[in-house]
């Protein structure tokens, strides 16, 4: 069961990226979340996601090495807002 | 990239493009010409798997097998625009004229300062968009293959310093973010949009009579930035050291449509823009300056063939 922001962060990712017959809760926390074959996502699914991320939580994600540590499952990502979104 | 990661190398020997170089400055025109083309007939028998794609690519283009003066006119065709290329970044003035069709809406956005996203294909001048675009003050990001003796790329980098950076594809990770970077502080970006190879996003199109997968990332970028596109392709002028140069019609996203709106009209404008440029590519078919397997041709026979469905 995911908590709160974890759910958003799916909620966010699954809207985003417009993934068809994926419901938020079939994402694992754990599981890559680029270059995963269960969604298939590239590196321009891996942009517009940050970019989508920088517009929701106010956040500067500045490199690609910062996004591939980021984006590397809900987990991190989740914890990689909890050290740079207060509140998150 | 990985800096350390062997970098592949253009065609020919090291030294290759600085003899090109040195050679027209210093023959007479009828002492270089003649021995550019034997030179050229010793590069035909040294590369057989280019002559083969050569081949290949005029023989769909012509819709009869090609013959092998035609594959040495295909590698000519490229000996010279590599002299012209390397003499624009020594230096030499290249007139870009613009065809009248689109015209005016190439010139009203180059002549803004809105930053936009600028395609082109390894077809004739087109590498020279650069330099177009450097000497109209544009500051511009362009999108190259990093490879170990790019003698052209150095010297357009070194003429237009300021102006023209690189971005380099070989790592289409790190390219995208780079990219981000580059739009973000106001930059153009200009990139080929012919090879599928560096593309994660690619769409199947209608050219050379099949439907055939092209890149289509520059569509992905323009909606994600809210840039507009224009494509350019250029072609030797009857004159020296001139160039003929097409635009297309500036897409520009449409705010109020919404993202699959947008992407039914980017896929109509690539298809325009592939049109186009078919009917530039059977009237000049030496210029199509990819020694490689023609674009693949589709999985399905309908619909795009991205590689996810999206929008």
């Amino acid at each position: 069961m995911s908590n709160p922001p974890t759910l958003r962060l799916k909620t966010l990712i699954v809207a985003t990226l417009k993934l068809d017959g994926v419901r938020p809760e079939d994402i694992p926390d754990d599981e890559p979340l680029i270059g995963s074959p269960r969604f298939g996502l590239d590196s321009i699914d891996a942009l517009e996601l940050v970019l989508a991320l920088e517009k929701e939580f106010g956040v500067k994600i500045g490199s690609s090495e910062e996004s591939r540590r980021a984006l590397g499952s809900v987990n991190a990502l989740s914890a990689y807002l909890r050290a740079h979104v207060s509140g998150f | 990239m990985n800096p350390s990661a062997a970098l592949t190398r253009n065609l020919g020997p090291s030294w290759g493009c600085d003899f090109l170089l040195w050679a027209h400055h210093w023959w007479p025109r009828w002492v270089f010409q003649p021995l550019l083309m034997a030179g050229t007939w010793v590069g035909l028998a040294l590369l057989p798997v280019q002559r083969a794609h050569s081949r290949r690519y005029l023989t769909t283009v012509f819709g009869r097998p090609a013959r092998l003066v035609e594959v040495w006119r295909h590698f000519f065709a490229l000996t010279t625009n590599l002299t012209l290329m390397l003499r624009a970044g020594r230096g030499a003035p290249v007139a870009c004229r613009m065809e009248p069709d689109n015209a005016a809406g190439f010139d009203a956005l180059v002549t803004s300062d809105r930053p936009a996203l600028f395609g082109a294909f390894h077809f004739g001048g087109s590498d020279l968009l650069g330099y177009l675009l450097g000497e109209r003050g544009r500051r511009v990001s362009i999108l190259r293959l990093r490879v170990g003796n790019s003698t052209d790329t150095r010297l357009l980098g070194q003429r237009f310093a300021g102006k023209v950076s690189f971005l380099w594809v070989n790592n289409p990770s790190e390219l995208l973010f780079d990219l981000k970077v580059a739009i973000e502080a106001g930059d153009s970006v200009a990139l080929k949009c012919d090879r599928p190879e560096f593309s994660s996003k690619t769409e199947a199109f209608q050219f050379l009579g099949a439907s055939r997968l092209f890149p289509f990332t520059i569509y992905h970028l323009a909606m994600l930035f809210e840039r507009p596109v224009v494509f350019c392709t250029a072609v030797p002028d009857e004159a020296e050291d001139a160039l003929r140069v097409y635009a297309s019609p500036v897409f520009t996203p449409d705010p109020a449509s919404d993202r699959e709106g947008n992407t039914r009209a980017a896929r109509r404008h690539f298809q325009a823009v592939l049109a186009r440029l078919e009917v530039l590519v059977r009237r000049h078919p030496f210029l199509w300056f990819n020694f490689l397997p023609l674009n693949p041709e589709a999985p399905t026979a309908h619909g795009p063939a991205s590689q996810r469905a999206r929008p």
